[in-house]
Protein backbone atom coordinates (compact mmCIF):
# COMPACT_ATOMS: atom_id res chain seq x y z
CA UNK A 1 0.00 0.00 0.00
CA UNK A 2 2.76 2.48 1.07
CA UNK A 3 4.23 2.82 -2.63
CA UNK A 4 1.08 2.71 -4.02
CA UNK A 5 -0.03 5.60 -1.92
CA UNK A 6 3.22 7.49 -2.82
CA UNK A 7 2.75 6.81 -6.52
CA UNK A 8 -0.75 8.14 -6.16
CA UNK A 9 0.63 11.17 -4.86
CA UNK A 10 3.19 11.41 -6.99
CA UNK A 11 0.56 12.33 -9.59
CA UNK A 12 -0.21 15.42 -7.97
CA UNK A 13 2.01 18.20 -9.39
CA UNK A 14 1.40 22.30 -9.07
CA UNK A 15 0.35 23.22 -12.42
CA UNK A 16 2.99 25.60 -14.20
CA UNK A 17 0.22 28.47 -14.39
CA UNK A 18 -0.38 28.29 -10.80
CA UNK A 19 3.07 28.55 -9.95
CA UNK A 20 3.12 31.25 -12.70
CA UNK A 21 -0.08 33.23 -11.07
CA UNK A 22 1.83 32.81 -7.54
CA UNK A 23 5.02 34.37 -8.58
CA UNK A 24 3.04 37.06 -10.17
CA UNK A 25 1.04 37.78 -6.96
CA UNK A 26 4.51 37.63 -4.73
CA UNK A 27 6.01 39.86 -7.16
CA UNK A 28 3.40 42.47 -7.26
CA UNK A 29 2.80 42.20 -3.86
CA UNK A 30 6.26 43.01 -2.50
CA UNK A 31 7.55 44.75 -5.54
CA UNK A 32 9.73 42.58 -6.29
CA UNK A 33 11.67 41.89 -3.05
CA UNK A 34 13.50 38.54 -2.87
CA UNK A 35 13.94 36.98 0.51
CA UNK A 36 16.63 34.22 1.51
CA UNK A 37 20.62 34.40 0.43
CA UNK A 38 20.84 36.65 -2.26
CA UNK A 39 19.76 39.81 -0.03
CA UNK A 40 22.39 38.41 2.60
CA UNK A 41 24.94 38.21 -0.45
CA UNK A 42 24.15 41.65 -1.78
CA UNK A 43 24.53 43.16 1.83
CA UNK A 44 27.36 41.54 2.57
CA UNK A 45 28.95 42.65 -0.93
CA UNK A 46 28.06 45.93 -0.27
CA UNK A 47 29.40 46.14 3.13
CA UNK A 48 33.07 44.46 1.49
CA UNK A 49 32.66 47.34 -1.05
CA UNK A 50 32.43 49.99 1.89
CA UNK A 51 35.19 48.55 3.80
CA UNK A 52 37.30 48.48 0.85
CA UNK A 53 36.89 51.71 -0.23
CA UNK A 54 37.30 52.97 2.83
CA UNK A 55 40.78 51.20 3.43
CA UNK A 56 41.58 52.44 0.17
CA UNK A 57 40.89 55.62 0.28
CA UNK A 58 42.29 55.96 3.55
CA UNK A 59 45.68 54.33 2.52
CA UNK A 60 45.84 56.69 -0.29
CA UNK A 61 44.97 59.43 1.24
CA UNK A 62 47.87 58.87 4.34
CA UNK A 63 50.43 57.47 2.03
CA UNK A 64 50.28 59.29 -1.09
CA UNK A 65 52.95 62.33 -0.52
CA UNK A 66 52.10 65.94 -0.44
CA UNK A 67 54.99 67.61 -0.12
CA UNK A 68 59.07 66.79 -0.25
CA UNK A 69 61.51 68.12 1.67
CA UNK A 70 65.35 67.85 0.26
CA UNK A 71 68.63 68.54 2.12
CA UNK A 72 71.43 68.68 0.73
CA UNK A 73 74.80 69.77 2.54
CA UNK A 74 76.91 66.33 1.51
CA UNK A 75 74.12 63.66 2.74
CA UNK A 76 71.92 64.05 0.49
CA UNK A 77 67.77 62.94 1.63
CA UNK A 78 64.98 63.67 0.48
CA UNK A 79 61.48 63.24 2.99
CA UNK A 80 58.56 62.30 1.42
CA UNK A 81 55.34 64.38 3.53
CA UNK A 82 52.15 63.33 3.27
CA UNK A 83 49.07 65.84 3.89
CA UNK A 84 49.20 65.48 7.48
CA UNK A 85 52.50 66.31 7.68
CA UNK A 86 53.99 63.54 8.60
CA UNK A 87 57.05 61.63 6.89
CA UNK A 88 56.21 58.69 4.72
CA UNK A 89 59.17 57.99 3.52
CA UNK A 90 62.46 58.85 3.06
CA UNK A 91 65.38 58.54 0.36
CA UNK A 92 68.70 59.27 0.31
CA UNK A 93 71.09 59.89 -2.85
CA UNK A 94 73.89 59.14 -1.77
CA UNK A 95 76.27 57.25 0.77
CA UNK A 96 76.57 59.34 3.38
CA UNK A 97 73.06 60.74 3.38
CA UNK A 98 72.44 56.74 3.80
CA UNK A 99 74.83 56.89 6.77
CA UNK A 100 72.37 59.37 7.96
CA UNK A 101 69.03 58.30 7.73
CA UNK A 102 70.15 54.88 9.15
CA UNK A 103 71.00 56.86 12.39
CA UNK A 104 67.66 58.25 12.57
CA UNK A 105 64.56 56.59 13.18
CA UNK A 106 62.16 59.57 11.67
CA UNK A 107 59.16 57.45 9.90
CA UNK A 108 55.64 58.20 10.27
CA UNK A 109 56.80 61.63 12.47
CA UNK A 110 55.85 64.71 12.11
CA UNK A 111 57.83 66.63 9.56
CA UNK A 112 59.28 69.52 11.32
CA UNK A 113 60.74 67.41 14.32
CA UNK A 114 62.20 64.84 11.68
CA UNK A 115 63.96 67.96 10.10
CA UNK A 116 64.98 69.36 13.55
CA UNK A 117 66.39 65.74 13.91
CA UNK A 118 68.42 65.82 10.91
CA UNK A 119 70.02 69.36 11.63
CA UNK A 120 70.76 68.64 15.13
CA UNK A 121 72.07 65.18 14.37
CA UNK A 122 75.96 64.71 15.15
CA UNK A 123 76.90 64.62 11.74
CA UNK A 124 74.68 67.50 10.12
CA UNK A 125 75.99 70.04 13.20
CA UNK A 126 79.84 68.85 12.69
CA UNK A 127 79.31 69.26 8.76
CA UNK A 128 77.49 72.76 9.96
CA UNK A 129 80.33 74.32 12.17
CA UNK A 130 82.86 73.06 9.52
CA UNK A 131 81.39 75.76 7.33
CA UNK A 132 79.77 73.61 4.67
CA UNK A 133 76.36 74.67 3.16
CA UNK A 134 72.97 73.49 3.72
CA UNK A 135 70.20 73.90 1.09
CA UNK A 136 66.83 72.53 1.93
CA UNK A 137 64.05 72.24 -0.56
CA UNK A 138 60.29 72.14 -0.17
CA UNK A 139 58.98 70.95 -3.01
CA UNK A 140 55.35 70.40 -3.45
CA UNK A 141 52.55 71.76 -5.95
CA UNK A 142 51.62 75.27 -4.88
CA UNK A 143 49.11 74.36 -2.22
CA UNK A 144 49.06 76.18 1.11
CA UNK A 145 51.08 72.70 3.24
CA UNK A 146 53.80 73.76 1.12
CA UNK A 147 54.36 77.15 2.07
CA UNK A 148 53.88 76.29 5.88
CA UNK A 149 56.03 73.89 6.07
CA UNK A 150 58.54 76.14 4.13
CA UNK A 151 58.12 78.97 6.60
CA UNK A 152 58.62 76.64 9.05
CA UNK A 153 61.70 75.13 8.05
CA UNK A 154 62.99 78.80 7.34
CA UNK A 155 62.40 79.74 11.22
CA UNK A 156 64.00 76.37 12.35
CA UNK A 157 67.29 77.27 10.21
CA UNK A 158 66.99 81.05 10.95
CA UNK A 159 70.12 80.30 13.29
CA UNK A 160 72.20 78.65 11.02
CA UNK A 161 74.42 80.75 8.75
CA UNK A 162 75.06 78.57 6.00
CA UNK A 163 71.14 77.29 5.60
CA UNK A 164 68.87 78.17 2.50
CA UNK A 165 65.57 77.38 2.31
CA UNK A 166 63.32 77.45 -1.04
CA UNK A 167 60.67 76.25 -2.46
CA UNK A 168 60.17 74.64 -5.70
CA UNK A 169 57.91 72.94 -7.92
CA UNK A 170 57.03 69.02 -8.41
CA UNK A 171 57.44 68.91 -12.06
CA UNK A 172 61.27 70.45 -11.63
CA UNK A 173 62.18 67.58 -9.15
CA UNK A 174 61.16 64.83 -11.20
CA UNK A 175 63.91 65.73 -13.83
CA UNK A 176 66.44 65.44 -10.95
CA UNK A 177 64.94 62.44 -9.72
CA UNK A 178 65.83 60.58 -13.28
CA UNK A 179 69.00 61.79 -13.02
CA UNK A 180 69.37 60.04 -9.93
CA UNK A 181 69.86 63.21 -7.60
CA UNK A 182 68.21 65.32 -5.32
CA UNK A 183 66.43 68.58 -5.80
CA UNK A 184 69.09 70.66 -4.34
CA UNK A 185 72.22 68.74 -5.91
CA UNK A 186 70.09 68.86 -9.09
CA UNK A 187 69.48 72.59 -9.44
CA UNK A 188 73.20 73.12 -8.50
CA UNK A 189 73.86 70.58 -10.96
CA UNK A 190 72.15 73.06 -13.93
CA UNK A 191 74.10 75.97 -12.76
CA UNK A 192 77.55 74.01 -13.09
CA UNK A 193 76.92 72.90 -16.58
CA UNK A 194 75.13 76.35 -17.91
CA UNK A 195 79.05 77.91 -16.62
CA UNK A 196 80.75 73.96 -17.25
CA UNK A 197 79.38 72.20 -19.82
CA UNK A 198 81.76 69.32 -19.09
CA UNK A 199 80.82 68.45 -15.34
CA UNK A 200 78.96 65.35 -14.62
CA UNK A 201 76.03 63.78 -12.70
CA UNK A 202 78.57 61.20 -11.03
CA UNK A 203 81.25 64.15 -10.29
CA UNK A 204 77.97 65.82 -8.46
CA UNK A 205 77.07 63.37 -6.68
CA UNK A 206 79.42 62.97 -3.75
CA UNK A 207 80.36 66.76 -3.89
CA UNK A 208 79.66 68.80 -0.79
CA UNK A 209 77.03 71.31 -1.27
CA UNK A 210 80.23 73.61 -0.09
CA UNK A 211 82.35 72.16 -3.09
CA UNK A 212 79.59 72.78 -5.35
CA UNK A 213 79.48 76.36 -4.07
CA UNK A 214 82.67 76.89 -4.42
CA UNK A 215 83.02 75.64 -7.85
CA UNK A 216 80.04 77.59 -9.46
CA UNK A 217 81.39 80.80 -7.62
CA UNK A 218 84.90 79.96 -8.86
CA UNK A 219 83.44 79.35 -12.22
CA UNK A 220 81.25 82.58 -12.35
CA UNK A 221 83.50 84.86 -10.72
CA UNK A 222 86.47 83.90 -13.05
CA UNK A 223 89.14 82.48 -10.56
CA UNK A 224 88.05 84.70 -7.65
CA UNK A 225 86.57 81.97 -5.64
CA UNK A 226 87.68 79.52 -2.67
CA UNK A 227 88.04 78.53 0.75
CA UNK A 228 86.53 81.72 1.57
CA UNK A 229 82.85 82.48 0.95
CA UNK A 230 81.71 85.53 -0.28
CA UNK A 231 78.64 83.74 -2.11
CA UNK A 232 76.88 83.07 0.76
CA UNK A 233 75.19 86.42 1.03
CA UNK A 234 74.30 86.01 -2.55
CA UNK A 235 73.61 82.99 -2.38
CA UNK A 236 70.70 83.41 -0.23
CA UNK A 237 69.66 86.50 -1.87
CA UNK A 238 69.73 84.08 -5.08
CA UNK A 239 67.80 81.82 -3.74
CA UNK A 240 65.16 84.15 -2.74
CA UNK A 241 64.58 85.44 -5.14
CA UNK A 242 63.84 81.71 -6.63
CA UNK A 243 61.24 81.28 -4.46
CA UNK A 244 57.84 81.22 -5.69
CA UNK B 1 13.44 30.00 -5.17
CA UNK B 2 10.94 28.11 -3.10
CA UNK B 3 8.04 28.73 -5.28
CA UNK B 4 9.65 25.71 -7.52
CA UNK B 5 10.80 24.00 -4.57
CA UNK B 6 7.55 23.62 -2.33
CA UNK B 7 4.75 24.01 -4.84
CA UNK B 8 4.47 20.26 -5.15
CA UNK B 9 3.78 19.54 -1.82
CA UNK B 10 1.96 22.31 -0.82
CA UNK B 11 -0.49 21.46 -3.81
CA UNK B 12 -0.74 18.13 -2.21
CA UNK B 13 -1.91 19.35 1.22
CA UNK B 14 -4.58 21.63 -0.37
CA UNK B 15 -5.95 18.72 -2.52
CA UNK B 16 -6.29 17.04 0.78
CA UNK B 17 -7.87 19.90 2.51
CA UNK B 18 -9.79 21.78 -0.66
CA UNK B 19 -11.92 20.62 -3.19
CA UNK B 20 -11.39 23.17 -6.09
CA UNK B 21 -8.80 25.16 -8.16
CA UNK B 22 -9.80 28.81 -7.12
CA UNK B 23 -8.93 27.69 -3.27
CA UNK B 24 -5.82 25.96 -4.45
CA UNK B 25 -4.85 29.46 -5.72
CA UNK B 26 -5.91 31.23 -2.21
CA UNK B 27 -3.82 29.03 -0.32
CA UNK B 28 -0.80 29.20 -2.67
CA UNK B 29 -0.41 33.41 -2.36
CA UNK B 30 -1.35 33.14 1.16
CA UNK B 31 1.62 30.19 1.99
CA UNK B 32 4.09 32.44 -0.44
CA UNK B 33 3.34 35.36 0.65
CA UNK B 34 3.90 34.64 4.34
CA UNK B 35 6.84 33.01 3.78
CA UNK B 36 8.28 36.08 1.87
CA UNK B 37 7.03 38.63 4.57
CA UNK B 38 7.93 36.36 7.76
CA UNK B 39 11.34 36.87 9.54
CA UNK B 40 11.64 33.13 10.02
CA UNK B 41 15.23 32.24 9.75
CA UNK B 42 15.50 28.61 9.31
CA UNK B 43 18.14 25.89 10.57
CA UNK B 44 17.60 23.63 8.07
CA UNK B 45 16.09 22.54 4.86
CA UNK B 46 13.94 20.09 6.69
CA UNK B 47 12.73 22.88 9.38
CA UNK B 48 12.02 24.89 6.62
CA UNK B 49 9.98 22.44 4.90
CA UNK B 50 8.45 21.77 8.27
CA UNK B 51 7.26 25.53 8.28
CA UNK B 52 5.96 25.25 4.87
CA UNK B 53 3.93 21.78 5.81
CA UNK B 54 2.59 23.60 8.86
CA UNK B 55 1.56 26.93 7.57
CA UNK B 56 -0.22 25.00 4.76
CA UNK B 57 -2.21 22.95 6.94
CA UNK B 58 -2.92 25.51 8.73
CA UNK B 59 -3.93 28.28 5.87
CA UNK B 60 -6.30 25.85 5.07
CA UNK B 61 -8.14 25.19 7.93
CA UNK B 62 -8.36 29.09 8.42
CA UNK B 63 -9.81 28.76 4.93
CA UNK B 64 -12.20 26.34 5.54
CA UNK B 65 -13.42 28.14 8.94
CA UNK B 66 -13.54 31.18 7.47
CA UNK B 67 -17.12 33.19 7.11
CA UNK B 68 -17.51 32.61 3.64
CA UNK B 69 -16.75 29.18 3.01
CA UNK B 70 -18.96 28.08 6.04
CA UNK B 71 -21.85 29.91 4.72
CA UNK B 72 -21.67 29.54 0.37
CA UNK B 73 -21.40 26.07 -1.21
CA UNK B 74 -19.38 26.02 -4.24
CA UNK B 75 -21.14 24.89 -7.06
CA UNK B 76 -17.97 23.06 -8.15
CA UNK B 77 -17.49 20.84 -5.45
CA UNK B 78 -16.37 18.28 -7.80
CA UNK B 79 -12.37 17.07 -7.19
CA UNK B 80 -10.17 18.01 -9.49
CA UNK B 81 -7.69 15.49 -10.79
CA UNK B 82 -5.93 15.18 -14.08
CA UNK B 83 -7.92 13.77 -16.43
CA UNK B 84 -5.29 11.57 -17.78
CA UNK B 85 -4.65 9.53 -14.74
CA UNK B 86 -4.52 6.28 -14.69
CA UNK B 87 -7.62 4.33 -13.21
CA UNK B 88 -5.22 2.67 -10.08
CA UNK B 89 -4.33 5.41 -8.70
CA UNK B 90 -7.56 7.40 -9.39
CA UNK B 91 -9.12 4.84 -7.04
CA UNK B 92 -6.38 5.25 -4.14
CA UNK B 93 -6.44 8.83 -3.85
CA UNK B 94 -10.44 8.95 -3.62
CA UNK B 95 -9.65 6.33 -1.21
CA UNK B 96 -7.89 8.77 0.48
CA UNK B 97 -9.72 11.73 -0.02
CA UNK B 98 -13.09 9.82 1.04
CA UNK B 99 -11.48 9.88 4.51
CA UNK B 100 -12.22 12.75 7.16
CA UNK B 101 -9.12 15.00 7.25
CA UNK B 102 -7.42 14.43 9.99
CA UNK B 103 -6.65 10.72 8.80
CA UNK B 104 -5.62 12.62 5.34
CA UNK B 105 -2.97 14.35 6.54
CA UNK B 106 -1.52 11.59 8.96
CA UNK B 107 -1.82 9.62 5.81
CA UNK B 108 0.12 11.92 3.16
CA UNK B 109 2.65 12.94 5.81
CA UNK B 110 3.64 9.78 6.64
CA UNK B 111 3.25 7.61 3.06
CA UNK B 112 4.27 10.56 0.93
CA UNK B 113 6.70 12.90 2.93
CA UNK B 114 8.04 10.01 4.92
CA UNK B 115 8.09 11.35 8.34
CA UNK B 116 7.23 9.45 11.31
CA UNK B 117 4.82 9.24 13.92
CA UNK B 118 6.48 11.20 16.42
CA UNK B 119 7.47 13.96 13.66
CA UNK B 120 4.05 14.07 12.44
CA UNK B 121 3.36 14.69 16.00
CA UNK B 122 5.69 17.58 16.32
CA UNK B 123 4.87 19.70 12.75
CA UNK B 124 0.72 18.84 13.62
CA UNK B 125 0.70 19.83 17.54
CA UNK B 126 -0.26 16.36 18.57
CA UNK B 127 0.06 13.44 20.91
CA UNK B 128 2.52 11.03 19.47
CA UNK B 129 -0.41 8.53 20.69
CA UNK B 130 -3.02 10.35 18.60
CA UNK B 131 -1.01 10.10 15.50
CA UNK B 132 -0.21 6.33 15.74
CA UNK B 133 -4.12 5.77 16.76
CA UNK B 134 -4.98 7.73 13.07
CA UNK B 135 -2.41 6.23 11.40
CA UNK B 136 -3.59 3.09 12.09
CA UNK B 137 -7.37 3.41 11.59
CA UNK B 138 -6.49 5.21 8.70
CA UNK B 139 -5.09 2.15 7.40
CA UNK B 140 -7.85 0.28 8.57
CA UNK B 141 -10.23 2.46 6.48
CA UNK B 142 -8.60 2.47 3.02
CA UNK B 143 -8.06 -1.69 3.57
CA UNK B 144 -11.60 -1.62 3.08
CA UNK B 145 -12.16 0.83 1.02
CA UNK B 146 -9.84 -0.81 -1.54
CA UNK B 147 -11.00 -4.15 -1.01
CA UNK B 148 -7.87 -5.09 1.24
CA UNK B 149 -5.49 -6.96 -1.77
CA UNK B 150 -2.15 -6.51 -1.63
CA UNK B 151 -1.98 -3.49 0.83
CA UNK B 152 -0.68 -4.00 3.70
Amino acid sequence: MNDKIKEAFEQIQAEDELKQNTKNFIFDKTNGYKKGKAINYHRLASAFACIAFLAVGSHWLYFTPTVEISIDINPSVELDVNRFNRIISFESYNDDGQKLMDSLDIKFMDYSEAVNQIIESEDVVSLLSDGEVMTIAVIGTDNAQSQAILSNIQACTAGERNAYCYYAHSEEVEKAHEAGLSYGKYKAYLELQALDPAITVDEIRNMTMREIRDLLSALSGGGNGGANRPGNGNGRQNRGNRKR
Amino acid sequence: MAIEQYSNMVRRLCMIHLKNYADTEDIFQTVFLKYVLSSVSFDSKEHEKAWFIRVTINACKDFLKSFFRSHVTSLDEILEMPAEMPEDYREVLEAVLSLPQKNREVIYLHYYEGYTAPEISRILGKRVNTIYTLLTRSRQMLREKLGGDGYE
